[in-house]
């Protein structure tokens, strides 16, 4: 049998429900799996493991006693550090807000919660969400489980490297220009960003709200459609949110037309891109149809992009005074501007990068020059994409250009450290929903597709993923850990 | 060209004093920074393009009624005659 800590998520509903286990007896294997592997891979920022015991006893007494547990009942939960929860410490990574602890709870904790789901802690990340690696978190970096001298990729580096290492059954990240499928592909886990609006952002922090939606990471696409079912919904709290239907797997296949978008495969690295044609062959050998497309305005893109997160990021953060919430900090000779300034300092040096760069860009004269023109950008992007899907189902790329780095490679230099962002922040400025499934690995390094669908099309990246991922069988656990 | 000065006036307006060694990296890596998404000027400047992705739909906002949070931390503060009350400044 499948060591309890090894179980799918629902493998360990359907354990539970026949009685094979106790809720319990599986988060103290969790809990014994952490402890085991957290020393190297650094995952967790705030661990619960109070709260998640009680939670389990309590789904044990639900069972004795007979009453409904819900659809993720047992299910061990980590939770990026930058979704809110009730009692429990919200850092988000930063200084700043390193005594934060929320009095409520995101929409989608509450979701989990209700369904049975048990969390078991916060989970790493770049500060804010800005970055690539976890190496701006103010705490200490994530390591890769697969190869622990490289980066687990970012922000929700955490949640990435967490899920692969068997820490949590799933987790919950948040993706602003790739930030779920960036380490997703660089721990070999099933990441997704949806359609913007289909997950309440209500509890989230933001950092571009535009362009971010919360999703799952997980270590199967079943497990991602039982979270994604779960999370999904229109809320009063978040009035860009909508409704949308239930996803089902495995679902009845029709066969879909996909398209291999070009720039991403020429700018990729030889071994990415070997990996992305030998999954659009199997895709091919399942009976869907590949051509090769082209995205004019995807040149554009990553300015674009870098203009709007920063000026979003430079009026959201504009909120860390310090007084409402915040850390300790002599209050001296109070004097309002002075003390703001000098609280903020104590942002991590990205972080004021980006809030600088935001000032810049909304500044007049300035203005019109880059925010106008990256959101006009924006729209004729969204509209290139739109086009595309009315002839294709899917568009399909390397997630990530390259493999995982090491440590330090790229962190003296902001642009050098953008450009890894170059294949995933298309989804976000579109708004519409994208998957990283992994596919490979080259040096005992991950490598993972995205794939990309029309807005609340969730249903055909599923089906594809569920496909792909019968076909391609990935070892699923790391040996390095 | 970002100068000193620039990066000090910006720090200003986004309130956030920096460093010395802020102050000494930053132009240089804010330079180039915007000497990539300086790509944008090529486009056109084009008015009739709609630059809201999502329609804002006003009808569907929450009805406007008072009720209490079921935050129990922040009703705990709430005073007899119905005042928050904050914590004092030290």
């Amino acid at each position: 049998m499948t060591k309890l800590d090894d179980l799918l998520a629902y493998e360990v509903v359907e354990g539970l429900t026949e009685g094979q286990f106790t809720a319990e007896e599986y988060v103290i294997s969790i809990l014994k799996r952490i402890e085991e592997v957290e020393p190297k891979v650094h995952s967790f920022i705030t661990l619960d493991t109070e709260g998640a015991l009680s939670s389990a006893k309590i789904i044990d007494k639900k069972i004795r006693e007979k009453e409904d547990i819900g659809q993720l009942a047992g299910v061990t939960v980590g939770i990026k550090d930058n979704i809110s929860t009730q009692g429990i410490r919200t850092t988000c990574a930063s200084k700043i807000l390193e005594n934060y602890v929320p009095t409520y709870d995101a929409t989608v904790i509450r979701n989990l919660k209700e369904n049975g789901a048990i969390l078991l802690g916060k989970l790493n990340l770049d500060e804010f969400g800005m970055g690539s690696t976890t190496e701006y978190s103010r705490y200490r970096p994530t390591h890769n489980p697969w190869n622990l001298d490289y980066v687990p990729g970012g922000s929700s580096g955490g949640s990435g490297a967490a899920v692969a290492a068997g820490e949590c059954t799933v987790a919950l990240g948040s993706d602003t220009g790739g930030s779920i499928r960036c380490p997703s592909s660089f721990c070999s886990v099933v990441g997704l960003k949806p359609t913007y609006g289909r997950v309440s952002r209500s509890g989230l922090i933001s950092y571009a709200n535009s362009l971010e939606q919360i999703g799952p990471i997980c270590r199967s696409v079943k497990d991602l459609v039982m979270m994604l079912n779960i999370i999904s919904g229109k809320d009063a709290m978040d009035n860009t949110s909508m409704p949308s239907s239930p996803i089902t797997v495995p679902n009845k296949l029709n066969k879909l037309n996909v398209a291999v978008i070009k720039e991403l495969i020429t700018g990729s690295d030889q071994e990415v891109a070997k990996s992305v044609f030998s999954a659009s062959e199997k895709f091919q050998e399942i009976g869907f149809s590949c051509e090769e497309v082209s995205i004019k305005n995807l040149h554009y893109a990553l300015p674009s992009y870098y203009t709007l997160a920063s000026a979003e990021a430079s009026s959201n953060l504009a909120r860390y005074d310090n007084i409402r919430y915040g850390f300790d900090y002599p209050i001296g000779e109070y004097k309002w501007d002075t003390y703001f300034s000098n609280v903020r300092e104590n942002f991590g040096e990205e972080v004021k990068r980006r809030i600088l760069i935001g000032s810049y860009v909304l500044s007049s004269g300035y203005y019109g020059k880059y925010y106008l023109k990256a959101r006009r950008l924006r729209s004729l992007l969204r509209l290139e994409l739109l086009t595309l899907f009315k002839k294709y189902d899917l568009l399909i790329g390397p997630t990530m250009p390259i493999l995982p780095f090491k440590f330090g490679e790229k962190i003296d230099d902001p642009i050098k450290m953008y450009l890894v962002d170059v294949n995933t922040v298309i989804a976000n400025l579109a708004g519409i929903p994208a998957i990283s499934l992994p596919i490979g690995f080259s040096n005992g390094l991950p490598i993972g597709l995205q794939i990309m669908a029309a807005p609340f099309e969730e249903q055909k990246l599923i089906d594809a993923s569920y496909e792909l991922e019968k076909v391609i069988h990935i070892q699923r656990r790391p040996n390095s850990i | 060209m970002i100068s000193k000065e620039d990066l000090e006036h910006l720090a200003l307006i986004s309130r956030i004093n920096l460093t010395e060694n802020e102050l000494e990296k930053f132009p240089k890596q804010l330079d180039k920074t915007i000497e990539y998404i300086d790509i944008l000027e090529e486009l056109a400047s084009d008015d009739s393009i709609n630059l809201d992705l999502q329609e804002l739909r006003f009808e569907e906002l929450r009805i406007d009624e008072i009720s209490l949070s079921d935050d129990k931390q922040l009703n705990k503060n709430i005073t007899d005659d119905g005042f928050l009350r904050g914590p004092k400044m030290k």
